[in-house]
C-alpha cells in the first residue's frame, strides 16, 4: 500500500526538494503546509500516514504542531525531520509525540528508509536522540516533581540507548545483547513510549491544577 | 568595548546626594535655632552670623550643584570639607568660655556632618571616613580640647561618612553589574536572531547542496562534502554558546558539540552539562586526540561517535569509532620503542582531573574509549 505523507517545512526549496524525492520513490506526498496553524488543519483533512515535520518554523515551533496532530490522529504518525543542534526542541518534539528523528542533512536514502519504517511504527533513531533521551530519563530521576513520579528505564532499556547513542546499528546490538533485531526495536519503542505517556500524564495534571480543563468547556 | 557607546546610566547613588541636599536644610534650620536658643550667650554674634550666612551660601551653591549629575565634581566635594571646617573654625572666635565650658555647639552644629557624608556618596567608603575623621580633628580644634564628648562625634562622623561611601559603593557594583547583565542579554538576542536567520537560508542551503552532490557523486560528490563540513561548523558555532573567562564554568556538551563533523556524531544530554571550564578544556583536548587516532589508524571511511553521559556521580564519555581497531600489543609495541602515544596523553590528562580512561579495542571491532571523571558534588545539571 502506497504510504501518504504530508511535509511540513517553511523553506520552500526544502520542501519541494524532499516532496520531489520522497515521490519519485513511490511516496504519495498528499499535502504540504509552512506553519503550525495550517500544518494541523490540512493534517485533519488528509489523514497522512506520516508528517514530515520541521521544527524550526520561522518563529514558530513544530513542537506544538506535533502534540496536536498526534493527539488527534490515531493513525498519523510523525517524523521530525530536523537541522541538528536543537538539542532541547527535538526532545520536546519526541515527548509531544513524533516517533522519530532525522537530521536534515541526511542522504535520500536514509530518508526514504525512515518514512517507511515511522509508517510501520518503528521509531527512528539518532545516536543524537538516544543520547538526548538517556539524558532526560537521568534528569526526572534526579530532580523529582510534585507529581506523578518519572519512568525509569530498565537496565536493558538503557543498554540499548547506550548502544544506540554510540552509533551502533540495530543489528550490531542485537548481536551483542545476544537478543532478536525485534527486540531492540521494542526496547527503543518502549524507551520513547513511557517518556511520552508521562509527558501526557504531566500536562493533564498540570492542566486540572490550573483549571484549564474547564475553561475550554 | 569602548565607554561611548554605552547607554548613559543614571549615577545609582544619585538618592544619597538629594539626601545630603535635604538634611543640609535640615541641619541649616538646626544651626539657626541653636544660635536663636543662645543668643545672648556669643562673645561674637557678628561673627557668628557671618559664619551662619556663609553656611546659608554654601547650602545654595550644594544644593545647585549636587542635584544634578553633571556638577557633582570632585573639587566641590572637596571644597565642601574645607569649608565645613573653615566655618567650624570661626567658633573659638565666636563662642564665650562659657559656652565652651557648657559644651554648646559650634558655629555649625550638626550642619558639619553633611560634608562626610557627600564624601561617601562622591569617593566611596574611604572618602566618606577620611572626611569624617577630618570634620572630626576640627571639632576637637575648634573646641581647644579632645575629651570624650569630640571623640565620640569623631566616631559618629567616620561612621556616617563609611556608612554612606558602602552605600554608595554598593549601589555603583550593582548598577555595572545590571549594566554587564543587559549586555550580556542584548548579545544572546542577537546570536538568537542570527542564529535564526543562519538557519533558515544559509543552513538549508548547504544541507541541501550536501545532499544532493552526496546523490550525484564525483567531483559534486567532493564539493557536498565541503558542504557538509561547513554546515556542521556553522551551526556549531551558531548554537554553542561563547565561552566564559577562564575560572568560570562552561557547556562541555555545547564545547563537544562543536567537534561534529560528516564523519563523526556527537551525542549527550539536552540540557548543559556545567563543569569547572579547565577540566571542560582538558576533557574536549582528550576526545580530540581520541579522535585524531580514528583520523589515523581507523581509514577514510571509518565513522566516529561521541556520547557524553552525566550520571549521578560521575562524567562518562565515550569515543567510539567503527574502524579496523587496533592489533594487540601494537599500543604496547610503541610504548616500548619511547613514543610516548596518544593513549598516554589521554589517560594523562584524565588522571589529572581525578578520573580513568580505558582503550577497548579488538581487530575488527573497532576502538571504544570510555573515560570517566567524578562529578563535582556543587555542580547538580540545571534544570531546563
Amino acid at each position: 500500500m502506497t504510504v501518504s505523507v504530508m511535509i511540513v517545512d517553511d523553506h520552500p526549496m526544502w520542501r519541494d526538494g524532499v516532496a520531489r524525492d520522497l515521490s519519485e520513490h513511490g511516496f504519495d506526498v498528499r499535502a504540504t503546509a509552512a506553519d503550525v496553524d495550517s500544518a494541523v488543519r490540512i493534517a485533519g483533512t488528509v489523514t497522512p500516514d506520516v508528517v514530515l515535520m520541521d521544527l524550526n518554523l520561522g518563529e514558530q515551533s513544530g513542537v506544538e504542531a506535533i502534540r496536536a496532530i498526534t493527539g488527534d490522529l490515531a493513525d498519523t504518525r510523525v517524523l521530525v525531520l530536523s537541522a541538528s543542534g536543537e538539542h532541547t526542541d527535538v526532545l520536546e518534539a519526541v515527548k509531544a509525540g513524533a516517533s522519530g528523528y532525522l537530521v536534515k542533512s541526511a542522504s535520500v536514502a536514509e530518508l526514504v528508509d525512515a518514512v517507511r519504517r515511522t509508517a510501520d511504527g518503528d521509531p527512528v533513531f539518532t545516536a543524537g536522540l538516544a543520547g538526548m533521551v538517556l539524558g532526560e530519563y537521568r534528569r526526572m530521576a534526579e530532580t523529582p516533581g510534585s507529581g506523578e513520579p518519572p519512568p525509569q528505564l530498565t537496565e536493558r532499556e538503557q543498554d540499548v540507548l547506550r548502544f544506540v547513542a554510540k552509533g551502533l546499528t540495530a543489528r550490531q546490538i542485537a548481536d551483542r545483547l545476544v537478543i532478536s533485531h525485534r527486540t531492540v526495536e521494542n526496547h527503543v519503542q518502549s524507551t520513547l513510549r513511557k517518556l511520552q505517556l508521562h509527558n501526557r500524564v504531566e500536562l493533564t495534571r498540570y492542566a486540572i491544577e490550573h483549571g484549564l480543563d474547564r475553561e475550554r468547556e | 568595548m569602548s565607554t561611548t557607546s554605552e547607554p548613559h546610566l543614571r549615577d545609582p547613588a544619585t538618592p544619597l546626594w538629594l539626601g545630603t541636599v535635604v538634611l543640609r536644610w535640615i541641619t541649616l534650620a538646626f544651626a539657626l535655632g541653636a544660635i536663636i536658643v543662645h543668643l545672648g550667650e556669643y562673645r561674637n554674634i557678628q561673627l557668628t552670623w557671618a559664619g551662619f550666612a556663609a553656611m546659608v551660601v554654601w547650602t545654595v551653591v550644594t544644593t545647585l550643584t549636587f542635584s544634578r549629575e553633571r556638577y557633582r565634581w570632585t573639587v566641590l566635594v572637596v571644597a565642601d570639607v574645607v569649608i565645613t571646617c573653615g566655618i567650624m573654625m570661626l567658633s573659638p572666635l565666636a563662642l564665650s568660655e562659657e559656652q565652651f565650658a557648657a559644651t554648646a555647639p559650634l558655629v555649625t552644629t550638626v550642619w558639619a556632618s553633611v560634608a562626610p557624608l557627600t564624601a561617601g556618596a562622591r569617593f566611596g567608603a574611604v572618602g566618606g571616613g577620611l572626611a569624617g575623621l577630618i570634620v572630626g580633628v576640627a571639632t576637637g580644634t575648634a573646641r581647644g580640647e579632645f575629651d570624650l564628648d569630640v571623640a565620640r562625634d569623631g566616631v559618629l562622623l567616620f561612621a556616617s561618612g563609611l556608612v554612606i561611601g558602602i552605600a554608595a559603593m554598593t549601589a555603583r557594583k550593582s548598577q555595572a553589574a545590571l549594566a554587564r547583565a543587559m549586555r550580556t542579554e542584548a548579545a544572546t538576542a542577537e546570536r538568537e536572531r542570527l542564529a535564526r536567520s543562519i538557519h533558515d537560508s544559509v543552513l538549508q542551503v548547504l544541507a541541501r547542496v550536501r545532499r544532493r552532490g552526496g546523490e550525484l557523486g564525483g567531483e559534486a560528490a567532493e564539493l557536498a562534502q565541503l558542504a557538509g563540513e561547513q554546515e556542521i561548523a556553522l551551526r556549531a558555532l551558531v548554537t554553542s554558546e561563547p565561552t566564559g573567562p577562564s575560572g568560570s564554568d562552561a557547556d562541555l556538551r555545547a564545547a563537544l558539540g562543536v567537534l561534529a563533523t560528516s564523519r563523526v556524531q556527537v551525542s549527550g544530554p539536552a540540557c548543559e552539562v556545567r563543569l569547572p571550564s579547565n577540566t571542560v578544556t582538558e576533557l574536549v583536548a582528550a576526545v580530540k586526540e581520541a579522535l585524531s587516532n580514528v583520523d589515523k589508524h581507523a581509514g577514510e571511511g571509518a565513522k566516529a561517535w561521541v556520547l557524553l553521559e552525566e550520571l549521578t556521580n560521575e562524567i562518562v564519555l565515550t569515543v567510539r569509532d567503527d574502524g579496523p581497531g587496533i592489533p594487540e600489543g601494537r599500543l604496547e609495541a610503541a610504548a616500548a620503542e619511547g613514543h610516548i602515544g596518544v593513549a598516554q596523553s589521554i589517560r594523562g590528562r584524565l588522571a589529572q582531573l581525578g578520573g580513568t580512561a580505558k582503550l577497548d579495542t579488538a581487530p575488527g571491532a573497532g576502538t571504544e574509549w570510555e573515560m570517566h571523571i567524578p562529578r563535582p558534588a556543587n555542580r547538580r545539571r540545571t534544570a531546563r
